[in-house]
């Protein structure tokens, strides 16, 4: 990084910082530093008025190409904006499905009509995305999918039968995307696993879609479970060729578990912080095992932070980047247990104080870090079978 | 932040591989170790020979100039094949105060003249990298008289020079360059866990110097000891990835080739997970050493590398204890035996696990940082 380079960065980060300072006050003064969905403060159509707020500040599609309304601004950017918007107390973002899964999924596979349809929405902070892509008999084990969807020759629409579970916000979106499997007879070999598949993009709100809530170990309901018995989307609305849908999927999979990690830790940073200060507070700092884990953990983050960054070159060998979901997951979930431990006897009570609130809210969220998105024992075979070598 | 490896720093790192696989087989270490007291005369003499000693000095001082990413790659692979030369005490614990030394009129020299000769140079400081107390200097006439014990020093039995520590007259702290022949001084070798390092016990009775044996002394002295023991803790932990890593590579090998069951022992799920939880250890490790090798070179003396030390040293000593310790268990009963070769690396890991202060050590001293009032840095 070159010194011009690295004072227009500077200059970026002190406006972040700035446009959070003037807008993240007010009527959204109860989001700050709200992680999501449950956590005090964080009122669904609040955040949703916030998104669009970002969207008016142009810190939507901060990555996307130009014509599609974007600023494409390089990585380096987009990690300073996550850190900053964390900084600042920005709240968990409730347009992230749509904006960093759906939409690069959308500029790669999508139609010219199907991107002039659904990003501006997405842009704007007034379309909401659900995932629809988990089922209860294929969590990590996805081609496994059941639900299936075949056009009706009526009307050329196509009709979904199925279940679909831990539906991130489903109750709060106006559309899902749905993997699913199809007979139809263009496709060949629809018996294989990974064939005969299509990835599917379908309003929430008909007669053929019932949305239940899933009450969380949180006590409180993000997830939902999202019951399929004829519902209906366009013909036209399939995203890549019918059949080649395993692949999109896993191209849109490839969005979530990519660029957000660094982002994301700035995030963590500020649990910590949370932790170090009230551990300051409340004595347990002077206990030399919790002195030992606030090092620990802290230092651990900056050793993710560093295999985060050996992890982004291009020519980085499998092996290396294989390492980064468990690492960050389990580091993470360790540090909700730090939590509790440095809260000591008050974590026994149900607290309302924010920051301690949001330490609670950490430990019970840290749980699903390392289930969602490969469990802990998936992202162990695949090292060990693609990193290592070792047999099936 | 850029951690990925240039094209020079590639070619070092595969260079250093191909050479140390060939002269260092685990059957040239074990017959290192058990006959010749764990130094190969032979390698370390190729290895002077390839400039690999002052890799990280300046050029003015007869170096390459490198930098500490470069020597932590070379460092990897001595630990790698756990190589039978004093790399560690007489080139990483040294190279912060040749430096030093090479930056000034009288030290240059001095630093020319030992760096290029191939002798064995290490300095006189405790296991875990502390200044000795008690060693002291007084002056008779226009001589020096030298004082003191210095006890475990790494690869003292080696050393053809020390640079040993001692108060001056003046009260404050002196380092000396002491040969390993001088009169008075004493040198008795200690039989080590780790076989192929070598440790012993020093001791001065009225060694007598000339006053230009004192390279360094007062405040700047203890303000490099600081540096010097952070940035040698850097290259200590690149050792332990190198072994952390070996160890990981025995016990993949040996479960595929292993069959139970009728199949081989890697396809079992539980060994698997092992396996991956090791990779997991050694890759993140390894990040965390590249990460305070790239702070050493560009931050300059002015960033604090105690904390970039730190988080290497912990996370390198852990990986290395952890995956020495599961590569045996991953043998099996094969493991426990002195033919294979998981209990070399075992050995090394714990041994090293110890040098330079402990990962409770490391760990406590960053904790002070992040939640005590007011921390000085102690030597």
């Amino acid at each position: 990084m070159n010194m011009q380079e690295s004072e227009i960065n500077e200059a970026f980060r002190a406006e972040v910082r700035e446009w959070m300072a003037q807008h993240l006050t007010g009527k959204f003064a109860p989001l700050k530093h709200a992680s999501g969905l449950g956590a005090e403060g964080y009122d669904a159509q609040l955040a949703k008025e916030w998104e669009q707020e970002l969207a008016k500040g142009g810190w939507t599609g901060l990555g996307w190409d130009v014509h599609y309304g974007g600023r494409n601004a390089p990585l380096s950017q987009q990690v300073i904006f996550h850190e900053e918007y964390v900084r600042s107390g920005g709240p968990g973002r409730i347009g992230h499905i749509g904006e960093t899964l759906l939409a690069p999924t959308l500029m790669a596979f999508g139609t010219a009509e199907q991107k002039a349809r659904f990003l501006p929405g997405i842009l704007a902070g007034t379309d909401y995305w659900a995932q629809g892509y988990s089922e209860p008999g294929a969590g990590s084990d996805l081609a496994a999918i059941r639900t299936k969807a075949n056009r009706d020759p009526a009307t050329g629409e196509w009709v979904i039968h199925g279940q679909k579970v831990w539906t991130s916000w489903a109750h709060e979106s106006e559309w899902v995307f749905v993997l699913a499997r199809t007979e139809e007879a263009s496709v060949p070999v629809a018996s294989a696993r990974h064939a005969g598949m299509v990835l599917l993009l379908v309003p929430i709100k008909q007669a053929g879609v019932e949305v239940r809530p899933i009450r969380q170990i949180t006590g409180t309901s993000e997830f939902n479970e999202v019951f399929f018995d004829g519902a209906r989307t366009d013909g036209a609305l399939h995203l890549g060729p019918v059949g080649d849908g395993w692949k999109v999927a896993m191209y849109l999979l490839g969005c979530e578990r990519g660029a957000s990690t660094l982002g994301q830790q700035a995030h963590f940073r500020y649990e910590l912080d949370l932790i170090i200060d009230l551990a300051k507070r409340n004595g347990t700092a002077r206990d030399p095992l919790i002195r030992q884990r606030i090092a620990k953990a802290d230092m651990g983050l900056q050793t993710l932070r560093a295999h985060a960054l050996r992890s982004s070159s291009e020519d980085t060998p499998f092996r290396v980047a294989s390492v980064s979901k468990y690492a960050w997951s389990n580091w993470h979930r360790d540090l909700g247990e730090l939590a509790m431990d440095v809260l000591g006897e008050q974590g026994e009570l149900e607290l309302k104080e924010p920051t301690l609130a949001a330490l609670q809210q950490l430990w019970l969220v840290s749980r699903a870090d390392t289930i969602y998105a490969g469990t802990n024992e998936i992202q162990m075979n695949l090292m060990a079978e693609r990193a290592l070598g070792m047999p099936r | 932040m850029d951690l990925s490896l240039n094209e020079e720093q590639k070619m070092i790192a595969e260079s250093a591989a191909v050479f140390l696989q060939e002269k260092s087989t685990t059957a040239q270490v074990r017959k290192v170790s058990e006959t010749e007291g764990g130094l190969d005369r032979a390698l370390w003499q190729e290895v002077v020979d390839m400039g690999w000693c002052s890799v990280a000095l300046p050029e003015a001082a007869g170096g390459m100039g490198l930098g500490w990413r470069e020597l932590v790659l070379l460092q990897e692979q001595m630990g790698y094949h756990l190589a039978c030369v004093p790399f560690f005490d007489a080139v990483i614990a040294v190279t912060p105060l040749w430096k030093a030394l090479s930056q000034t009129e009288q030290g240059l020299p001095v630093v020319e003249r030992l760096a290029a000769s191939g002798q064995i140079c290490v300095l006189g400081m405790t296991v875990r990298g502390e200044l000795p107390a008690g060693a002291t200097v007084k002056v008779e006439g226009d001589q020096l008289l030298l004082n003191g014990q210095w006890s475990q020093v790494g690869s003292g039995s080696h050393a053809d020079v020390f640079l040993l520590p001692a108060t001056l007259p003046c009260g404050s702290l002196g380092l000396l360059e002491v040969s390993a022949k001088a009169q008075g001084l004493s040198v008795q070798a200690l039989t080590t866990v780790d076989a192929t390092r070598s440790s012993a016990n020093v001791s001065a009775v009225n060694v007598s110097l000339t006053g230009a044996a004192v390279l360094m002394h007062g405040d700047a002295l203890k303000k490099l000891w600081v540096q010097t023991r952070n940035l040698a803790a850097i290259g200590l932990a690149a050792e332990q990835v190198g072994v952390a890593d070996r160890a990981l590579n025995l016990a993949v090998d040996y479960t595929k080739e292993r069959q139970q069951f009728g199949k081989a022992v890697s396809s079992f799920q539980g060994v698997k997970h092992r396996a991956a939880q090791i990779l997991v250890k050694v890759e993140t490790a390894r990040s965390a050493v590249y990460a305070a090798a790239f702070i050493a070179d560009t931050a300059g003396d002015a960033t604090d590398l105690t904390y970039f030390a730190a988080q290497a040293r912990t996370d390198a000593a852990e990986a290395a204890l952890f995956s020495t310790r599961e590569s045996i268990q991953l043998h099996g009963g094969v493991g426990f035996t002195w033919e294979f070769d998981p209990h070399l690396f075992f050995r090394r890991a714990q041994a090293a696990s110890q040098r330079l202060g402990t990962v409770e050590q490391w760990r406590e001293q960053v904790a002070a940082r992040l939640l005590d009032e007011s921390v000085t840095e102690a030597a």
